[in-house]
């Protein structure tokens, strides 16, 4: 067995050596420095060797004139992998019971052959993070790449974040002759009291963690005081210690100065999920260095005194305020099958006043360097992986451009998915 | 209860002076009756509103108004009640009190049923018994009960009738609550606590509220639902009284008992709720042709121009919103604007309404706590309500709503002696006191504690703080005294600390506490309103009768495809060329199209953004009665939304949560316009149907495994029974009109024609597909499925007009093209359930490469904002040409619809309806910045931060001024129940920022 696994890792490694691929004439976004129009990428064992205006080789070589070179997208803050049909129960496994779950971790069950994720790789889409949904703290993401036999395979950092929904500071006002069940019916008082309770447990358990891990520390010189391994408390450990993000989920203006303030107060660091009035609290969320992970392009105004493209122009006003912009489609499992249409969101948002190198940022550089994988993700730089693709037409951002060819860490990805097959198919009915 | 009964007949035998006409000799033991003359001297008589008589007589014999005037002789045999100083007015009639108000419990409703989820007989649905644990005849529907009566029921309690009384209410008409048609009101008196003395009139008027949600899984469940049903009982109530010999023979005292209504004999009172649903109540009622009146639901003012329409007296509460507390400064964010303008208008609704020409009759529905009847009659008289037509609104109008303007309402010779007498300046100032009623020409006595001639402070004197000791019963028989002479009680604890409040030193002044603030304010002016009206700045922006664009590219969706550097003419709502020379004299707008695209409105063929309430009528499996036109939404922000992305159109649908839903409606978008105004009024009529899943009831959990059709096969199974059916109906119907319009020669004339057929809303909309005159858009899914209902209806010779989402047509193109049904689709959407599993991107492309007239819909208020981009999809997947795919949005919709004669291209001739983009409307980047319909502009990207910037001033002024009267509020004794009222949310904008779709409340 040991000597098979040994087998195949020198066999692959080789295979990968001998590798080098030349990709020419493109226009390339490397999103960290200036697009190269025409640029030349070179691969090699999986990375990127060279990016410049002209690259001469001896090996294989793709001329892709007229076609624009993107680093691959990452898409965060997702239920693809967890779920198949929203509306089969069977098929969801992006939910789990329970409020203080850290120990609960996305990358153990995506299914590699979700016929989801090929049609999301199809369109550049090369890394997913798949999220425990539920309530205050949920679990752990792992950031998935798009390819692998196996979950393990797939697993390509992990964790990358603790995922906290804050817990819920919208009052519900409905009088109480309004409400179905009169007796679930609380006055505003006591929500909001409910309200302070929730946030002190959610205070308490993240206080409760950092003293169980004091505790370890100590018991490594004195094996006396120690509290014994618990594995909720262990999964707390890189996040009460600021050395991974909790990604904040909270949409309301109200939980989103409640979370900055509560990272501040226990320098925590924290990443805004869904952010829906985020770009009211702009100016905070930038003073605090606080990325946000936009996820609202698409919903209708939240308030009836927003302009109609609130949402459409949110991204714009959080990056002139100095936020950084992530864009994703939210975790909810109705929206997993489309994350394809990843770069559409922060289309949108390009028309509404983003800037558009920040629109290409927002599903490239910026997730990468939250998931803490910038070193090797999100541009195309000398030293990071080969994980690219090239479309036609005016770029990604471009609804009407299609992708041409996907690569993984070097590797060309099919473009075949369930899609493709169907569409074959049935064209091809007589 | 009967003990209780008792007790309450002698408390009122004990406490009221009874004088009937020859006075009842009780028996040894029992206060004995006084005479029954009384002559009411001194006092400021309000005969009527509009005529006064200062220092009058008012001459009360045998229960009735013997004489009422400035210099009339008191008769010898009355008792002399000098009134100097106090007003006296016609007896307050409250013209819609409901039963609970009274105390009593409202033990009008049927039992509950079982689940009437497989259909009920009225609808022709195999299932269900008939009247399944109902324990009478009547409707099959529970919440259709007109036979109820309220004479049968009414059994006030003496405490009620005493806090009307002190409002000075001495009649009332009262209602029956819930239900849908709830039956038949009584007039009574406010004396007595014996019915049978009580009561005046029986059965004065039918009573119909718009109660959605009356009860889960039972129809009507939604709005539309519950028109409906109200349409089709009246419409039975009709037919029952020209057909009384029907076989099988039917014995229903629900439509015997709307007999009167249908005849115009009795008044029937429509509760809408909202203020859209008074356009939707008045045009049914004059449809069926009823006398009736209408139930304010203080909202008119978002549109009073449907209140004034309606042309028909309004029934007012005043239960005006107060401003609550809120646990926390930031918590206003989630307050809406709405909501406040909400608070801010409410009192002004009855002089808004007044303002319309409309009579205003006031109630005190709505208050749980009648206390603040005053004090919110007080707001709305500082909002404009005239006192002559508060006077009014509380004696006249709601004497003749009542049809008993002969016997109430006015001080006149031969009325009833019902009188309301109030001390100081009058009923209108709240600080006055409500002295005594005289109801029959009986002597009430009120709380009414007379003034301490000691005291100089009015306002102490009146504070609330002694009710305690004055709401005590007497316990003997109220001693009848002169004012004047009245000899002072002794001043309680409370009142000498109050009475000395006024001498405090200044110093002790100034750590005011908050009452005494509360207190200045009330002395303060009224404040002005602040909320604008929800019209202001809706509506078309411009109406220009010429418009010319000019260097633009256009893309026509017509036979001149792309033009670029063209030029289009728009003349009033017309297009009037493309690239053609213009006439025109007099002005023009000219509009410099450089770099601008121009393309024909968008339109939605499949849309729920726009209905008042439920989507789906999901309790039955067919609802073709139901229809979308009656809740069309016009306040909804959707609106607004859309046009910004370009939408001018849209296809407004029933849910799918039934093999034969409700029918649809097709609208414009034209913001401001009233739900009529909003219509397609060319746009031939439609109906949805649904197949798979959601009709199945796949995902609806595990309750509902027992309506018909639990599969595939059933579904088709139920919708050919339903055309059968209609077929049967119409045949049935032909017969008749044969018969009855037949050239009889003189000697073969029958006898009697007979009766025409009953009128059945269902089979008779089914029936209308069979006639060709309605379209079916069916959701749909699966292959097997579309093309089972293709064939199903080839057999009845009916062509469909559209398979909504039709996500496997690919698989089948070559049939739907074949059957000429267009395929209206999502652009990607797949993998949210089973059924979809194998919905593909290149569907459009693949359907429209086969021959289908193919159109990208929303079903979602979101993405009606951006069709546009959702057409790009099809030239991504698949290669349809820009061409083509911008006509999934434009003129194959207007084809599906069969609308393509006014919209969808821009050709010479069509509605003006068009936009202009910044760039090709295909790129992710482009921006909609005007929209056009009918030659008006009703969005300007430019104008809208204006507008929203309106928006934001207005409810930063609101917010300012609800948080200092909440600080007022809170020290005054205001209601819980108003405050509560603040944070309704209107029907017409509870779905606004929610995305709309075809399965929305199924589960």
């Amino acid at each position: 067995m040991f000597s098979v696994l040994f087998c195949a890792l020198i066999f692959s490694a080789l295979a990968v050596s001998a590798d080098q691929l030349l990709l020419r004439n493109a226009i390339v976004h490397t999103v960290s420095g200036a697009t190269l129009n025409p640029g030349d990428v070179l691969i090699e064992n999986g990375k990127i060797k060279e990016v410049s205006t002209h690259i001469t080789t001896e090996g294989k070589s793709i001329d892709l004139k007229g076609q624009h070179l993107y680093p691959g997208m990452i898409a965060l803050d997702t239920s693809i992998g967890l779920t198949e049909l929203a509306g089969v129960r069977a098929t969801q496994d992006e939910r789990e019971v329970g409020d203080f779950v850290p120990d609960v971790k996305s990358w153990v069950a995506v299914n590699p052959d979700s016929e989801l994720l090929p049609v999301t790789r199809a369109n550049g889409v090369t890394h997913v993070a798949p999220a425990p949904q539920g309530s205050i703290v949920a679990g752990q993401s792992g950031l998935i790449v798009l390819d692998g036999w196996t979950s393990e395979q797939m697993a390509y950092k992990k964790p990358i974040a603790l995922h906290v929904y804050w817990p819920n500071m919208e009052l519900d006002l409905t009088p109480k002759d309004k409400v179905r069940d009169k007796s679930k019916w609380k006055s505003p008082e006591d929500q909001a009291k409910e309200r302070t309770n929730k946030l002190k447990a959610l205070d308490d358990f993240f206080q409760d963690a950092r003293a169980y891990i004091l505790a370890r520390d100590v018991a490594k010189t004195n094996a006396s005081v120690d509290p014994g391994r618990n594995p909720s408390w262990e999964a707390m450990r890189p996040y009460v210690r600021a050395e991974l993000p909790i990604f904040v989920h909270a949409d309301d203006s109200r939980a989103i100065k409640a979370a900055v303030k509560w990272a501040e107060t226990n320098k925590f660091k924290i990443v805004i999920a869904g952010g829906r009035d985020s770009w009211m609290t702009a100016d905070l969320l930038a003073k605090k260095n606080i990325p946000v992970i936009w996820e609202h392009t698409y919903q209708q105004p939240a308030h009836d005194y927003e302009s109609y493209d609130s949402h459409y122009a949110a991204p714009g006003i959080l990056h002139k305020a100095g936020v950084n912009v992530i864009f994703s489609l939210g975790g909810s499992t109705f929206i997993a099958s489309l994350i394809k249409n990843l770069p559409y969101e922060a289309a949108q948002a390009v028309a509404f006043g983003l800037p558009e190198d920040e629109a290409i940022k927002g599903i490239t550089l910026y997730p990468a360097q939250v998931s803490g994988v910038a070193d090797k993700l999100g541009s195309i730089e000398p030293g990071k992986d080969a994980t690219l693709f090239a479309c036609d037409g005016n770029g990604i951002l471009d609804l009407r451009a299609n992708v041409h060819h996907v690569w993984i860490a070097g590797k060309e990805m099919s473009l075949e998915s369930r899609h493709t097959r169907l569409y074959n198919k049935y064209k091809n009915r007589p | 209860m009967i003990s209780l009964r008792k007790i309450a007949i002698a408390l009122a035998l004990l406490t009221a002076i009874c004088a009937h006409a020859t006075t009842e000799l009780l028996a040894p033991g029992f206060r004995p009756v006084p005479n029954d003359a009384h002559a009411l001297v001194g006092a400021t008589v309000f005969v009527k509103p509009g005529q006064i008589i200062s220092n009058a007589t008012v001459v009360l014999r045998a229960g009735k108004i013997e004489k009422v005037g400035a210099n009339i002789a008191v008769p010898p045999d009355a008792r002399v009640w000098n009134l100097k100083g106090m007003n006296i007015y016609a007896g307050f009639i409250d013209p819609y009190l409901t039963f609970s108000a009274t105390g009593s419990p409202d033990s009008g409703s049927k039992k509950d049923r079982n689940d009437l989820t497989a259909g009920v007989k009225f609808f022709g649905v195999p299932g269900a018994e008939r009247d399944p644990g109902n324990p009478g005849p009547g409707s099959e529907l529970p919440a259709i009960t007109p036979e109820r009566r309220m004479a049968k029921t009414f059994a006030p309690e003496a405490k009620s009738l005493e806090s009307l009384r002190e409002l000075g209410f001495t009649t009332a008409n009262v209602v029956p609550e819930k239900n849908i048609i709830r039956g038949t009101s009584v007039f009574v008196a406010l004396g007595e606590t014996d019915p049978n003395r009580a009561i005046i009139r029986s059965d004065v008027m039918q009573n119909v509220g718009f109660e959605e949600g009356f009860k889960e899984d039972t129809y009507p469940e939604s709005l539309m639902g519950v028109v409906a049903a109200v349409r089709q009982t009246f419409f039975d109530a009709q037919h029952a009284l020209v057909a009384p010999n029907e076989n099988p023979r039917e014995f229903n005292p629900a439509l015997e008992a709307l007999a009167p209504a249908v005849k115009k004999q009795m008044r029937v009172a429509f509760e809408p709720r909202s203020a859209l649903m008074v356009d939707r109540a008045a045009r049914v009622a004059r449809e069926i042709g009823l006398d009736f009146c209408i139930v304010s639901s203080g909202q008119e003012w978002r549109r009073p121009d449907l209140a004034k329409a309606a042309a028909v007296p309004f029934i007012v509460p005043l239960n005006f919103p107060e401003v609550p507390k809120l646990p926390d400064d930031d918590d206003w964010t989630q307050v809406s604007l709405d909501q406040l303008r909400a608070w801010d208008w409410a009192p002004e609704n009855p002089a808004l309404l007044r303002k319309q020409n409309l009579e205003v009759a006031l109630t005190t529905f709505g208050l749980e706590d009648k206390k603040a009847f005053r004090k919110n009659l007080k707001l709305a008289l500082q909002r404009g309500l005239t006192e002559s037509d508060a006077l009014a609104a509380l004696t006249t109008v709601p004497a003749k709503l009542c049809g008993l303007d002969k016997e109430v309402g006015t001080i006149e010779t031969g009325k009833l002696a019902n009188l309301t007498i109030v001390n100081g300046k009058g009923y209108f100032e709240p600080e006055s006191k409500v002295q005594s009623v005289w109801i029959d020409g009986r002597f009430y006595r009120t709380d009414f504690e007379e003034p301490k001639p000691e005291s100089k402070d009015d306002h102490t004197a009146s504070s609330g703080e002694k009710k305690e000791e004055a709401t005590k019963p007497s316990p003997a028989p109220p001693k009848v005294v002169e004012p004047e002479k009245q000899p002072a009680p002794e001043p309680t604890e409370a009142e000498k600390v109050a009475a000395k409040k006024p001498k405090k030193s200044a110093e002790a002044k100034a750590e005011t506490s908050d009452k005494d603030k509360a207190k200045d304010k009330k002395a303060e002016p009224p404040k002005p309103r602040v909320a604008r009206s929800p019209l202001d700045g809706r509506g078309a922006l411009t109406a220009p009768t010429l418009v010319i664009i000019t260097n633009a590219t256009i893309w026509t969706c017509g036979s001149q495809g792309i033009l670029t550097n063209a030029s289009i003419a728009i003349s009033n709502d017309k297009i009037q060329g493309v690239n053609s020379p213009v006439t025109f004299h007099g002005k023009a707008t000219f509009i410099d199209g450089t770099g601008l695209h121009v393309t024909p409105g968008l339109i939605d063929c499949h849309s729920h953004s726009m209905i008042l309430g439920d989507v789906n009528e999901g309790t039955i499996p067919s609802t073709a009665m139901v229809r979308i036109g009656d809740v069309v939404n016009s306040e909804t922000a959707n609106i607004y939304e859309q046009l910004g992305g370009g939408l001018t159109a849209c296809n407004l649908l029933h849910g799918s949560a039934n093999p034969i839903g409700g029918q649809n409606c097709v609208i414009k978008l034209r913001d401001g316009a009233s739900p009529e105004g909003l219509k397609f009024a060319a746009a031939p009529q439609g109906i949805k149907f649904a197949l798979g899943e959601n009709v199945k009831q796949s995902n609806w959990g595990e309750k509902y495994k027992t309506r018909f059709p639990q599969t595939r096969m059933g579904v088709e199974t139920f919708i050919a029974n339903r055309f059968i059916a209609a077929q049967r109906y119409l045949k049935e119907w032909e017969h008749y009109e044969a018969l009855a319009t037949a050239d009889y020669p003189r000697s073969n004339k029958p006898l009697q024609l007979p009766s025409a057929p009953r009128r059945d809303l269902e089979l008779e909309a089914i029936g209308e597909i069979l006639q060709g005159k309605r379209l079916i858009h069916c959701h749909s899914y699966r292959q097997d499925e579309i093309l089972m209902l293709l064939r199903l209806m080839q057999g009845f010779g009916v062509q469909i007009a559209t398979f909504q989402h039709v996500l496997e047509g690919y698989k089948i193109a070559e049939e739907i093209a074949a059957g000429k049904v267009g395929g209206s689709t999502f652009a990607d959407w797949w993998a949210y359930k089973f059924e979809v599993y194998d919905a593909i991107p290149y569907n459009g492309s693949l359907m429209h490469d086969r021959g289908v007239v193919v159109s990208f819909n929303s079903d979602s208020s979101d993405l009606a904002r951006h069709l546009n981009l959702e057409a790009a999809k099809a030239v991504k997947y698949g290669g349809t040409s820009e061409v083509e795919a911008l006509k999934f949005v434009t003129l194959n919709p207007a084809k599906q619809l069969r609308i393509d004669k006014y919209v969808g291209s821009l050709e010479p001739g069509k509605d003006a309806d068009f936009v202009i983009w910044n760039k090709n409307p295909l790129d992710s980047s482009s921006l909609c910045l005007q929209t056009w319909i009918d030659g008006k502009k009703y969005f300007d990207r430019d104008q809208s931060k204006a507008r929203f910037a309106a928006l934001e001033t207005e409810r930063q002024a609101l917010i300012e001024k609800a948080k200092k009267s909440g600080k007022a509020d809170s020290a005054k004794d205001s209601s819980a129940e108003a405050k509560k009222k603040f944070f309704e949310v209107s029907l017409e904008h509870r779905y606004d920022g929610k995305i709309r779709h075809c399965e929305e409340d199924e589960q």
